[in-house]
């Protein structure tokens, strides 16, 4: 269970640190059932940290977009780890992220919250519409307790579980140098109802599916911008020579862009749902790299995000891989 | 110089390949009407002297400063053009070729399509020939030395060329005694020459020579760099016995506990041999070795009251303490010499060889006829009292050659011809045998061969063309099930040894040298040559070459003279004591790498590795690309996902406008 008091000790005992630049957890945002992130350097912020189902967002997007400031000379550089409070899903895209020598594993310092699994934000903001102070939200058993001003209310985990988290196989930190409190049982068997339902389909209708979602978008990069594995600093798409993509918004040059942003992501994408959830358009974007986690699970028998050590999915090669794809 | 891009084309008929097929006038005429395009001419042969002195004067006269040729595939011209660029002073990587005999001419029929085929290919090279760059070859130093993998006849002959050249060899073989498979055989078709006899003399040569040095029983363990400079690592296995010392007297075999229990590898299988042992009467190095997966001292650290071996040795030659060493070279190129294994004969059950005894394979019946074999040369089969002399002998050719059904599709080669000769042996030995051989077809190709078949035929053995289906026992006999495929029979023959012609396989530790050398296999899972005709002792890794039945079946002339082959090419390498490296490399663009390290893992080459380099005070790593390793093969391109690493000549910049036209975007 969530033991927040030890959440603010260990927090403040790694603030303190000599060898701490900050810690990363989630606070109460300022309205609703929307949180922030909390850059913590010090220990008396330890009182704003929380750890509820209302913590979706994936904080380790900020490792990799921290900007490395330019050192002036004679100084020397800050090495400072950076502690990160995460959830399972979280914990999968540091690993990535190191496997991928995004980051150094002594760079950081990971922090496990095993999770229950959190709330699909726009079910809950439908239930309860029009709510403007800042709510806070318990897990309890098979239900999330939601403290409305008006009293708390009970509804069933199931009606409200975002749906990365329906399915979650990996609700604990796979890495973590302190882990916060007991260990969940996994729910998930790792089935992708959306995938299937669009695999069952005929080529012409995924297509006209597909064409009708790129039509809305309105590329914002939102999507790419919260990804925690989206984090070339010079992203290709955004060149102009060559120009991979062009600047206009069609669904062709839409088209083109989410493609390549998913076939970027293939091995790598570790289910964290962040660009679907900032999506300001709606774009099932998630069924895209699920369908492609689940080709690479199935032929592949890989998994990204998993243990440190391993090679990177793009770059490794069996002979025994299956390549009857290719003709 | 103006470098605003002054484009000739040129349409080569090529004869009539691409004549035939493409309207070359069209196209010539369709590439002057291009954006840049100052001349564009068509011509029989662009490959001639007369073609090439067209390239010239125009580049001369016209002041072209790129040439696109659309003729066959560059594989076979591009140098010829480069170099036709090169003497007008023009950098050579100012050439695009475009090639429509292979991707065109040749494969379509109708001429108007392959016609306008021809002119997208054009145009698309014409669009990247806009943008090309000029590159610039290095140059790096040769080591001069070479090793050789391999104490087989190859390696024996790769190896005394190029020490006689004056050029330093390291000779690895793994087993304890220069060799090879050619020791092993009796004599050999179609001279009847003994084996051993021609063989020696060379194993002496190669053990006092003074160029070489001989690492018997040694495995290579490690392999770095690059052609010209190649570090090594071998590993010198323990013998278990002073080399110094021993004097190959041969009391220690005589002594161990073991004589005559292990069964002989140099005998394959038909005579056994002591724990410590020497293969072979005239092994090179004459040295006693001790087999630490059989010595009773080495596998359980007793061997009675005390090992015998070490009380008989009156050198005191024996050290059970011995480690193994790792010795370090560095060479300038490789020559792989690995041999063949024989194929299992037992993958073809309907033969019976793991059921009867009197079915033996080639190989053994070579041992028994051979002096230097377990019989002294006589044909006798089983032991004691169940020692017999077969009256009644079978060949059965094929055996794991040109068989789906085993996954060797290939021709060993060498089978029916050391079919016939151990026919002539076995009839020379026993003239009142009968022998037959079943036969798919002869193939009796080489110098002398089909003289030797003729002879062999002669002498009384019979050729029956049917491939048996199966071989069972009736009483004391071995019955051969066959159809005499010539006369529409079926054949039921009772004989008392069946002979099985199994064919050659590529090496079951195969893979070993796959893994140091990046080598690459073909389809029959030999090591395969850089080009089939051209290159046929050359790899795809630039400084290592192939000798021998490494590279696919081959008799004891073909072997030879491919082991001159590769020597000759190592040598090329070692005595220009220079070596050129390719141009169109990758290269990392620093500043956006992000030191992911996916092209590490991706180069077949090695050519790439993370360095750490300080980006405005911070030590980040990027990847970093070694100009005499990279093969430019772009896979690494390929494989990044931020577009930091970038091949020349092939940049996604160059790339996309060519793929732009091809599409129709102008």
């Amino acid at each position: 269970m969530v033991d927040l008091e030890k959440l603010k000790n260990v927090a403040k005992d790694t603030v303190s640190r000599e060898d701490v630049k900050y810690l990363i957890g989630w606070r109460q945002g300022t309205y609703g059932f929307r949180v922030s992130p909390l850059f913590m350097t010090e220990p008396e912020d330890a009182d704003k940290l929380i750890f509820s189902p209302l913590c979706v967002n994936n904080l380790a997007t900020y490792l990799t977009l921290a900007e490395k400031l330019p050192v002036p000379r004679g100084a020397e550089p800050d090495t400072r780890k950076v502690a990160l409070m995460v959830k399972g899903c979280d914990s999968r895209a540091v690993v990535q992220q190191l496997i991928e020598k995004g980051i150094e594993r002594e760079s950081v310092l990971v922090i496990g919250c095993p999770c229950q699994g959190v709330l699909d934000l726009e079910k809950v903001e439908e239930k309860f519409p029009g709510i403007h102070s800042p709510v806070d939200v318990q897990w309890g058993d098979d239900k999330f307790i939601i403290n409305l001003p008006d009293g708390p209310q009970e509804v069933p985990r199931e009606e409200l579980l975002a749906k990365k988290c329906l399915n979650c196989r990996y609700p604990n930190p796979v890495m973590s140098d302190v882990m916060l409190w007991e260990e969940v049982e996994a729910w998930g068997n790792g089935e992708y109802a959306d995938v299937k339902e669009l695999e069952e389909k005929d080529s012409q209708a995924r297509w006209s599916f597909w064409q009708d979602k790129f039509e809305s978008c309105i590329r914002c990069y939102a999507c790419r911008n919260a990804c925690p594995m989206c984090y070339c600093e010079d992203c290709v798409l955004d060149r102009l020579n060559p120009q991979w993509i062009y600047r206009s918004n069609n669904i062709s040059e839409n088209t083109v862009f989410h493609l390549a942003r998913a076939f970027h992501l293939v091995g790598r994408c570790i289910e964290c749902g962040e660009c679907e959830r900032v999506c300001p358009m709606g774009l099932p974007l998630m069924t895209l790299n699920r369908k492609l986690v689940k080709e690479v699970r199935d032929k592949y028998d890989f998994e990204p995000g998993l243990d440190p050590e391993s090679k990177p999915f793009q770059s490794s090669y069996r002979p025994d891989d299956q390549e009857d794809f290719i003709l | 110089m103006n470098n605003k891009p002054k484009i000739g084309v040129y349409v080569c008929h090529c004869g009539i390949n691409i004549a035939k097929t493409v309207d070359v006038e069209a196209v010539s005429e369709f590439a002057s009407r291009l954006p840049n395009v100052k001349v564009a001419r068509n011509y029989s042969y662009m490959c001639s002297d007369p073609g090439q002195l067209l390239i010239r004067e125009d580049i001369k006269n016209e002041g072209l400063n790129r040439v696109v040729v659309a003729s066959c595939s560059p594989r076979m011209h591009e140098m010829t053009f480069r170099k036709t660029l090169a003497e007008t002073g023009l950098n050579p990587y100012y050439l695009e070729m475009a090639n429509i005999r292979e991707h065109c001419s040749w494969v379509h029929e109708d001429r108007e399509e392959a016609t306008e085929k021809a002119k997208k290919l054009v145009f698309s090279a014409v669009a990247k020939a806009r943008l090309l760059e000029p590159l610039y070859e290095n140059e790096v130093e040769v080591e001069p030395a070479t090793l050789v993998i391999g104490g087989g006849i190859a390696g024996i002959q790769a190896a005394l060329d190029i020490a006689d050249a004056g050029f330093k060899v390291y000779l690895v073989e793994k087993t304890p005694s220069v060799g090879g498979r050619m020791s092993q055989l009796d004599k050999t078709f179609p001279t009847l020459d003994c084996s051993a006899c021609i063989l020696t003399p060379k194993m002496v040569d190669v053990a006092s020579h003074p160029n070489i040095e001989l690492l018997a029983y040694s495995e290579v363990e490690e392999i770095s760099g690059y052609v010209g400079n190649f570090e090594v690592k071998v590993r010198k296995k323990a013998r278990y016995v002073d080399v110094n010392k021993c004097t190959g007297c041969g009391v220690c075999s005589e002594e161990c506990r073991l004589a005559g229990r292990i069964p002989s590898e140099f005998n394959a299988g038909m005579g056994n041999r002591a724990a410590i042992y020497l293969p072979f009467p005239q092994a090179v190095p004459a040295k006693y070795t001790i087999d630490p997966e059989r010595c009773l001292m080495l596998t359980r650290g007793k061997c009675g009251k005390g090992p015998k071996c070490e009380a008989a040795c009156a050198a005191g030659a024996i050290d059970f303490n011995q480690k193994d060493e790792i010795v370090e070279c560095k060479v300038g190129a490789i020559i792989v010499a690995t041999g063949f294994d024989v194929f299992d004969a037992a993958k073809k059950p309907e033969y019976g060889y793991n059921d009867y005894d009197n079915v033996i394979t080639a190989l053994e019946l070579e041992r028994l006829v051979s002096a230097s074999g377990p019989t002294g040369g006589n044909i006798v089969l089983g032991k004691g009292e169940d020692a017999f002399v077969p009256q009644e002998v079978a060949f059965i050719s094929c055996v794991g050659s040109r068989d789906k059904s085993v996954g060797n599709e290939y021709c060993s080669r060498v089978c029916c011809m050391y079919t016939a000769k151990l026919a002539h042996l076995v009839k020379e030995k026993l003239p009142e045998a009968n022998v037959r051989v079943y036969y798919m077809d002869v193939r009796a190709f080489g110098k002398g061969f089909e003289e030797f078949y003729d002879r062999v035929r002669r002498e009384g053995v019979r050729y029956i063309r049917g491939n048996p289906s199966e071989i069972f026992k009736r009483g004391d006999k071995l019955v051969i099930k066959a159809e005499d495929t010539l006369r529409s029979t079926p054949i039921e023959d009772e004989v008392d040894l069946v002979v099985l012609a199994v064919g050659l396989e590529p090496r079951r530790d195969a893979r070993q040298i796959i893994d140091l050398l990046r080598l690459s296999q073909s389809a029959d899972r030999f090591y395969l040559e850089a080009h089939p005709k051209l290159a046929p002792v050359n790899t795809a890794t630039d400084g290592v070459f192939l000798a021998g039945c490494s590279q696919g079946p081959k008799d004891i002339p073909d072997t030879v003279a491919q082991a001159k082959g590769a020597a000759s090419s190592a040598l090329v390498l070692l005595s220009s004591g220079k070596v050129k490296i390719g141009a169109q490399i990758s290269f990392v663009n620093e500043a956006t790498c992000r030191g992911c390290g996916y092209c590490v893992e991706i180069c077949p080459y090695g050519a790439i590795e993370l360095v750490t380099v300080n980006r405005m005070g911070n030590m980040v790593q990027v990847a970093r690309v070694n100009e005499a390793l990279c093969k430019g093969c772009g896979a690494c391109s390929a494989g990044c996902l931020s577009g930091s690493i970038q091949q020349k000549s092939f940049m996604d910049r160059q790339i996309l406008p060519q793929i732009a036209v091809l599409g129709g975007v102008k």
